[in-house]
């Protein structure tokens, strides 16, 4: 079989399975469908991150090396965080207080393993090299999640009543990742040098904006496209205003069910 | 809360956002100032615009058959949509044939092409992670707090 074909087979039809079992799952309305849809998805995964031995020969399939890779350590960190969230003061689906230091020994879990997969011999290496697409990853993460954090504190402070706790625990996670981001910058890992990391940290923030700029133009097209198909429709068809007999019945209606405090009550 | 005051927090909140990245280029420019990857963040700034624009328009051209099921199924608008999508296919493929402007470490257009479409899968990923993690993070530090008492003023 042709290289190209065996990635169309075996790296991409996967990938187009997630998005596609994703769309079916939400556009359903039976829970059949939903789970069909879910299942899709996942099989679309699991051929994703069996890409590095289906076809190790395409450089696409790094990216299911990647994603193999990062399964463990981003759902613990989600999990972690889930637990954490929804074992607090939540009105509804309160977890139990116990789930709380499941959530935070789980959070720690998933940001070490992270660490250690930049300083540490966890890094992500095919055939003997670091993956290039946990270049692209690791600094977009890290410089994406300081930012958030620092808008997230100064949100909480300004649009927020009485949050300037939650405001200072916010500054202080933006700036521990900020320090990770400069520790990165200046220290060497086993596997990525510093001078490395610098390089491919502009190059996630010139992606980061050039994703912005991108995402920002086509929804500036679609409410384009849309303004321009509703300004074309016809104005909808007047309907003649209701008669004598559709007042009386309507006002008999609104007459029965209005004044409360009946006998019953 | 006034429209200058509402102009104000907004301004704030993203120079608060933006606040890391000035930093890190603060912090990077202490250590030699070489603005790191230099000329090669343009074609990455390039081929991140267009391949977004591409992917964003695709998932929006998904998102009209939501649309189109609470208007009778119109054609105009997907077909409207497909083009635009078209159309940031054609010009990228008529700027990656202009030499060295877009293209990064690929032998081929092709190859480019292909290479963008994981990037963005992999800094979508990246950004989804982030983005599912600065929210929890908020919720979950709002959430540890003791509950609150709402103490009405009297009439």
């Amino acid at each position: 079989m042709e290289p190209m074909t065996q990635a169309a087979l075996w790296f991409w039809l996967p990938a187009a399975l997630v998005p596609f079992g994703a769309w079916i799952s939400l556009s359903s309305k039976t829970t059949s469908t939903t789970t069909f849809g879910r299942a899709v998805a996942l099989l679309g995964i699991v051929g994703i991150v069996s890409s590095p031995w289906t076809v190790p020969d395409s450089p696409s399939s790094a990216a299911g090396h990647l994603l193999g890779f990062l399964l463990g350590p981003a759902a613990l960190l989600l999990a972690g965080i889930y637990l954490v969230a929804f074992s607090g003061n939540v009105p509804v689906g309160r977890l139990p207080k116990s789930d709380r230091r499941l959530g935070v020994m789980s959070f720690i879990i998933g940001f070490v393993w992270f660490v250690g997969m930049h300083w540490w011999n966890l890094t992500p290496a095919l055939n003997g090299e670091v993956n290039r697409y946990w270049l692209v990853f690791w600094p977009t993460f890290l410089l994406l999640l300081t930012c958030l954090l620092s808008g997230s504190a100064l949100s909480l402070r300004m649009i927020g009543d009485r949050r300037a706790t939650e405001s200072n625990v916010m500054w202080f996670a933006s700036a521990f990742v900020f320090l990770l981001i400069a520790l990165a910058m200046t220290i060497d890992g086993r596997a990525v040098d510093a001078e490395t990391f610098r390089y491919h940290l502009w190059l996630a923030g010139a992606d980061l904006l050039g994703t912005a700029v991108g995402l920002s133009i086509a929804i500036l097209v679609f409410g384009f496209i849309i303004f321009l198909h509703e300004r074309a429709l016809p104005e909808p068809d007047s309907i003649e205003p209701p008669t004598e007999e559709e007042f009386e019945q309507v006002s008999a209606i609104v007459a029965a069910n209005i004044g409360g405090g009946g006998e019953d009550e | 809360m006034n429209d200058n005051r509402l102009v104000f927090t907004w301004r704030a909140m993203l120079l608060a956002f933006l606040l890391p990245l000035v930093l890190v280029w603060a912090f990077d420019l202490t250590l030699g100032g070489s603005i790191g990857a230099g000329v090669d963040s343009l074609p990455r700034f390039g081929n991140a615009i267009l391949t977004s624009y591409i992917l964003g328009s695709l998932i929006l051209l998904g998102n009209l058959f939501f649309y189109a099921d609470s208007r009778q199924r119109p054609l105009a608008p997907l077909f409207g949509m497909f083009a635009a999508a078209a159309i940031g296919v054609l010009v990228t493929v008529m700027l990656l044939n202009q030499g060295d402007l877009l293209m990064e470490d690929n032998g081929s257009i092709r190859a480019q092409i292909l290479y963008n479409v994981v990037h963005m899968f992999v800094s979508g990923g990246a950004i989804l992670l982030s983005l599912a993690l600065g929210l929890g993070f908020t919720f979950a530090t709002i959430t540890a707090q003791k509950a609150r008492r709402t103490v009405f003023e009297e009439e």
